[in-house]
């Protein structure tokens, strides 16, 4: 993958959420969003959007220890 | 009547339910309790910096009435003194949440796990130390002084509840509300060689209670012991009007189950995830954990947790983007006010797309319901290392120092916590050892939603045969 995630994330922020990055460990934190890039990158096709509307609460029921 | 009145010297190393006992009986006083908690926070503290702040007097005058209290009136927690993190809200009440920018914020209001703690007859000393905003898992703090670890006052403390976890390792409180978004209670608990719990998602109320992740945040305490860790969350645990994400599941009697039987309980040791480069001196004290509950009747079952590169990537997001959402505005005006390590996280954050969140958001419920699938159906809990690695300094970490791989540091502490955060389960962490430097080790147990009774009868089961959650640090009150 060849772009700037420092660019990137400095553009996203800037433009949707009006911040500037506030020091230098800030833009290093922002270009280590490569790693979660790549994970999510490599999540793509391993998983459905198979409850639809996804309820996570209700995932908490159906689940839930039978004899509390 | 021939009562024997415990010692002063003795009072301070009692663990919650054996304090809230002695009023009970009659062996000590509310007021007894708190001015042994006032000497050895006032003999103790300066090493370790737990308190932000500190209302001796007012905790004296309330112990004195609840002293007066007619037994038959009285609750669970009664004359018991406490503190908590210093982000749940008590009106007109200081609550710093560990930050410049609210240090001087008095809310108009408290916080739902505060009215039922004060209804069962408990009262706080005051607000402990925490990462700035909840937001870092070593216990740095730049604003009120970084807390010190009572076992060794260079290393971490684990945070970001960190006061919560020195202070009742430390014996200045009985026990100490939390909050847990990705090991928030359970790292300084297994640091500083404590209990503590973080419930089913849902489990607690939230109203009154500093937000960093909608999703993803749980109060629950640090105690010494999974009995005490019981009796708190039956009294916090349950559906609270104020809060509409509150579950109405009903709320067992955790301490009643504690009966030290494992005997036909299944416990998953994972074959994956969990257990990677876990430190040696770390895998020793797992290991010995796990013989222990054998011993008790359990039979281990080696697990596969499925997808957990997905819940190691999406339970990241989903904390970092909410956290960064509620702090925008600060970041716009006064991102000078917060360290560092924090503004960093916020700003950096505020790079994830809406897409991702939702897309980590949205495939909670279905990898939940595979988890359950492929590991409740064969176990009733699963075990591991609360942290991987040993307890690390506090300059080893110092993301604002700028130590050299102290972000990498940093964020290896909650490798083995923030999975559990994303899957809203129940998780229980418990001392299991000292490392090679003399430092806690902890293990954690998780269970089905709803099964904070099951995970605490394990724990419990294990404390009844080992002493590890009854030593102390050294140079600090009996």
């Amino acid at each position: 993958m060849s772009m700037d995630i420092k660019a990137l994330v400095k553009e996203q922020a800037e433009a949707w959420s009006g911040v500037v990055p506030p020091n230098a460990v800030s833009e290093e934190l922002a270009a280590g969003f490569a790693s979660l890039m790549a994970g999510l990158s490599a999540l793509r096709g391993q998983l459905a959007f198979e409850d639809e509307p996804s309820s996570f609460e209700a995932a908490l029921q159906a689940t839930k220890e039978p004899n509390p | 009547m021939n009562i024997a009145i415990k010692p002063p010297g003795t009072l301070t190393s009692l663990s919650l339910t054996e304090a809230a006992d002695a009023v009970a009986k009659g062996e000590t006083t509310a007021v007894a309790l708190t001015e042994a908690a006032l000497a050895a926070i006032a003999a103790g503290d300066e090493r370790v910096n737990s308190f932000i702040w500190l209302e001796g007097e007012q905790a004296l005058e309330t112990a004195a009435r609840l002293d007066k209290v007619p037994k038959a009136e009285r609750g669970k927690l009664h004359g018991v003194p406490l503190a908590h993190k210093d982000m749940y809200y008590k009106a007109g009440k200081l609550s710093t949440c560990g930050s410049k920018i609210r240090a001087e914020f008095r809310p108009g209001y408290t916080a739902t796990v505060i009215e039922r703690l004060e209804a069962e007859g408990s009262f706080a000393l005051g607000g402990l130390n925490m990462a700035e905003f909840a937001q870092n898992a070593t216990g740095h703090n730049q604003h009120y002084g970084h807390c010190h670890n009572p076992w060794g006052l260079d290393y971490c403390p684990g945070g970001s509840s960190s006061g919560s976890g020195a202070a009742v390792a430390a014996r200045f409180v009985h026990a100490a509300l939390g909050s847990d978004t990705g090991g928030s209670i359970r790292l300084p608990a297994s640091l500083c060689g404590v209990t503590g719990i973080k419930g089913t998602q849902t489990r607690v109320s939230r109203h009154g209670v500093m937000p960093l992740s909608f999703s993803a945040d749980n109060v629950g305490p640090l105690a010494r012991s999974a009995r005490d860790c019981a009796r708190i969350m039956a009294v916090i645990a349950g559906h609270d009007p104020k809060d509409a994400t509150s579950s109405k599941e009903p709320v067992p009697d955790y301490e009643a189950a504690l009966d030290g039987d494992l005997k036909g309980i299944k416990i998953g040791v994972p074959k994956n995830y969990f257990l990677d480069d876990v430190d040696p001196d770390v895998m020793a004290g797992f290991e010995a954990m796990l013989g222990v509950l054998e011993g008790r009747g359990a039979t281990l079952v080696p697990v596969t947790i499925p997808h957990m590169d997905a819940v190691a990537t999406y339970g990241g997001v989903v904390s970092r983007v909410e956290g960064a959402t509620i702090h925008a505005e600060w970041m716009r005006r006064q991102a000078q006010d917060y360290a560092i390590h924090l503004n960093s996280r916020l700003y950096a954050s505020l790079g994830i797309p809406a897409v991702a969140y939702v897309e980590a958001l949205s495939r909670r419920g279905p990898i939940l319901k595979a988890i359950a699938a492929a590991v409740f159906s064969e176990v009733d809990v699963f075990v591991a290392p609360t942290i991987r690695c040993k307890a690390p300094t506090l300059l080893s970490t110092d993301v604002d120092a700028g130590t050299p791989g102290a972000l990498d540091a940093f964020n290896t502490l909650s490798l083995n916590t923030r999975p559990i955060n994303y899957m809203g389960l129940p998780s229980v962490s418990a001392p299991c050892g000292l490392d090679s430097n003399g430092m806690p080790i902890g293990f954690q147990v998780q269970a089905r939603p709803f099964g904070e009774g099951k995970a605490l009868k394990v724990v419990d089961a294990f404390q009844r045969d080992t002493g590890f959650h009854r030593e102390r640090p050294s140079g600090f009150a009996a």
